[in-house]
């Protein structure tokens, strides 16, 4: 068999077998081993591969990311955050689906998981939209649709896998996916306010009410600074960033807010062992499949014909990229994505010459909008299942809110200055430029 | 499940010891090698807890819509098809850790085998837990494993 028909077998055979209910991580072995039967790849190496996926230290970040939103959410210490954006923005039109999206981009500054975040705003605000007359499919599509900017603001669990298989600043996709994912927030809020329902108006917080909200939340919404400040100050790889931060919430945020949560802490520290695994088995997994893509020459075919299409121009290799992520975004999820077509994003960025963690921040933010496509909008699928409504309806709603989506991927490829100017001014040496030999300060190519 | 929350605590105290211990200027090497065995070990024992409960990441459950014989049909070949690749994993990974002992993880000169064998424990916990969900669903019907 050529090679071709290799790569055709095995894409076949992970969504064959993915689509009938095998586990996504086994379907992607799966698709492997019976590819590697006709070559003279050997299994014991295929095995090797899935532990190699998982043996990068910067994967460590990926638990503790998780664990910090875990226990936010299982210490009820989120409300407080809740309770702030209510009295910042709660009196706007459309009051409700506005501070879904401000707590979101709170939330998105403490927790790298968008599951997390629709767990959440499902749980508190859902209930209380729906009181408010707001209708089941547009709450599911907001929430789904806010919670994608976990995987934009930092820290993003996304950009962790990605600068870890990619080889790319984490640090500087991190500092990257703050326009996009306040572009998205502005956007969400835009639309909201325009086209979204009324609800019900509230009066403007008076200041010291708002003071008292502020107050509430000034522990929680300290993470964000020791997560950012420890990496960027370099003191902090992202995986300490990520153990510091859950040490201050056990240490000084459990403790002064939700003291009787400890009793809890054995139980939430053994659901959030199981929880890490299962996105780290998946990317073991896609770790052996983008191996053996990779030796069918995959990668070079693919980037081939992209290059063929789009030339050397970068704007068309990232449109290109974007519609090819956004396809494959609609049926597997993100994180396989990544490393299944990390050789083809690095073989493209090095010959159209891309900053890597532009072309990261343009594809993360694609992955992102991919979580409320469907058929396999994860976000989206969560939302619809906790907010009680089916899941076209859903996507009906969702529709609209496409278009801030858009304009964000589109702002992030035609204005790189605008999206690399956090990087470029905290993590110069993150964008490629080198301290200046001659004068204080970095020369930046 | 309670592996994988000891194996979380364990990396969480060994990463918390690696920042203290370069803080105070004379960091423990050894201790990035003991961090990346629990994270690893974490990893394929969570996947095996998964595989029990059901938890793991799916593209969809079509099966899930279906009922009778159907539905057996497909939940049975779909757990056949794990039962497949978790013997894969417990043979070819065990042929793999076996390779291990001639190659050695720095500072510790530890045997790489110590770490490759998570691969076939894992496949092997995988085919047992997969194993007592075919024989329960046949029994009782998978639509009470949900």
């Amino acid at each position: 068999m050529t090679n071709g028909l290799l790569i055709v077998l095995m894409a076949f055979l992970f969504l064959f077998l993915g689509y009938l209910g095998v586990p996504v991580a086994f379907a992607l072995i799966a698709g492997v081993i019976v590819t590697a039967a006709f070559t003279p790849v050997g299994l014991a190496s295929i095995m090797g591969q899935l532990f190699n996926g998982i043996d990068v230290e910067a994967l460590l970040a990926v638990p503790f990311f998780l664990m910090v939103g875990e226990l936010m959410t299982a210490a009820n210490v989120t409300t407080r955050m809740i309770v702030l954006s209510q009295a910042m923005i709660g009196h706007m039109r459309g009051g409700l689906a506005q501070v879904v999206t401000l707590f979101s981009m709170f939330f998105a500054g403490i927790s790298g998981s968008s599951a997390a975040d629709v767990a959440v705003l499902s749980r508190t605000l859902g209930p209380e939209m729906k009181r408010e007359g707001y209708g089941a499919g547009f709450i599911a599509a907001l929430i789904a649709s806010a919670s994608t900017m976990a995987n934009l603001i930092p820290p993003s669990i996304m950009a962790i896998v990605y600068g870890a298989t990619g080889n790319v600043s984490i640090g500087g996709l991190f500092l990257g996916g703050v326009v996009p994912g306040v572009l998205v927030g502005i956007g969400l809020m835009i639309y909201s306010y325009f086209f979204g329902p009324s609800g019900v108006r509230r009066r403007r917080a008076t200041l010291p009410e708002f003071g008292a909200a502020l107050r509430g939340a000034a522990l929680p919404l300290v993470i964000p600074v020791i997560i950012m400040g420890g990496i960027l100050s370099g003191y902090f790889t992202p995986t300490e960033a990520g153990v510091v931060a859950v040490l201050y919430i056990l240490l000084v945020v459990i403790p002064l807010l939700n003291r009787g949560y400890f009793r809890e802490l054995p139980r939430e520290l053994a659901h959030t062992g199981l929880l890490y695994s299962i996105p780290l088995i998946t990317i073991a997994a896609s770790s052996a499949f983008g191996w053996m893509l990779a030796y069918l020459r995959g990668p070079a075919v693919v980037s081939g014909w992209l290059q063929a299409m789009a030339g050397n121009d970068p704007q068309m290799i990232m449109l290109m990229l974007v519609v090819l992520f956004v396809i494959v975004g609609d049926f597997i999820d993100a994180i396989p994505a990544i490393i299944i077509f990390m050789p083809i994003i690095n073989d493209l960025t090095q010959s159209a010459d891309i900053k890597p963690v532009h072309m990261g921040v343009v594809i993360i933010t694609t992955l992102a909008f991919g979580l409320i496509t469907p058929p396999y909008g994860l976000a989206l699928l969560m939302a619809a299942k906790f907010t009680g409504v089916r899941f076209a309806r859903a996507m009906i709603d969702s529709l609209p809110i496409y278009v801030v989506f858009f304009a964000a991927i589109a702002f992030c490829i035609y204005f790189p200055d605008v999206v690399l100017w956090l990087p470029k001014h905290f993590l110069p040496q993150s964008v490629g430029c080198f301290p200046n030999p001659s004068a204080p300060g970095y020369i930046c190519p | 499940m309670v592996l994988c929350g000891i194996a979380l605590s364990g990396f969480t105290v060994t990463v918390v010891c690696d920042i203290v211990t370069r803080a105070l200027g004379t960091p423990w090497l050894w201790l990035q090698e003991v961090t990346m065995t629990c994270f690893v070990y974490g990893v394929f024992a969570g996947t095996a807890a998964a595989t029990r409960r059901n938890d793991h990441l799916y593209l969809a459950l079509i099966a899930e819509s279906m009922s009778g014989g159907k539905r057996m049909a497909i939940e049975t070949f779909s757990r056949l098809v794990v039962l497949a690749v978790a013997g894969c994993m417990a043979y070819f990974g065990f042929i793999n850790f076996l390779s291990g002992f001639h190659t050695f993880r720095m500072p510790s000169m530890t045997p790489l085998a110590s770490f490759y064998a998570a691969v076939p424990l894992c496949g092997v916990l995988v085919a047992l837990f997969t194993v007592e969900q075919l024989v329960n669903g046949w029994q009782h019907g998978f639509e009470d494993q949900e």
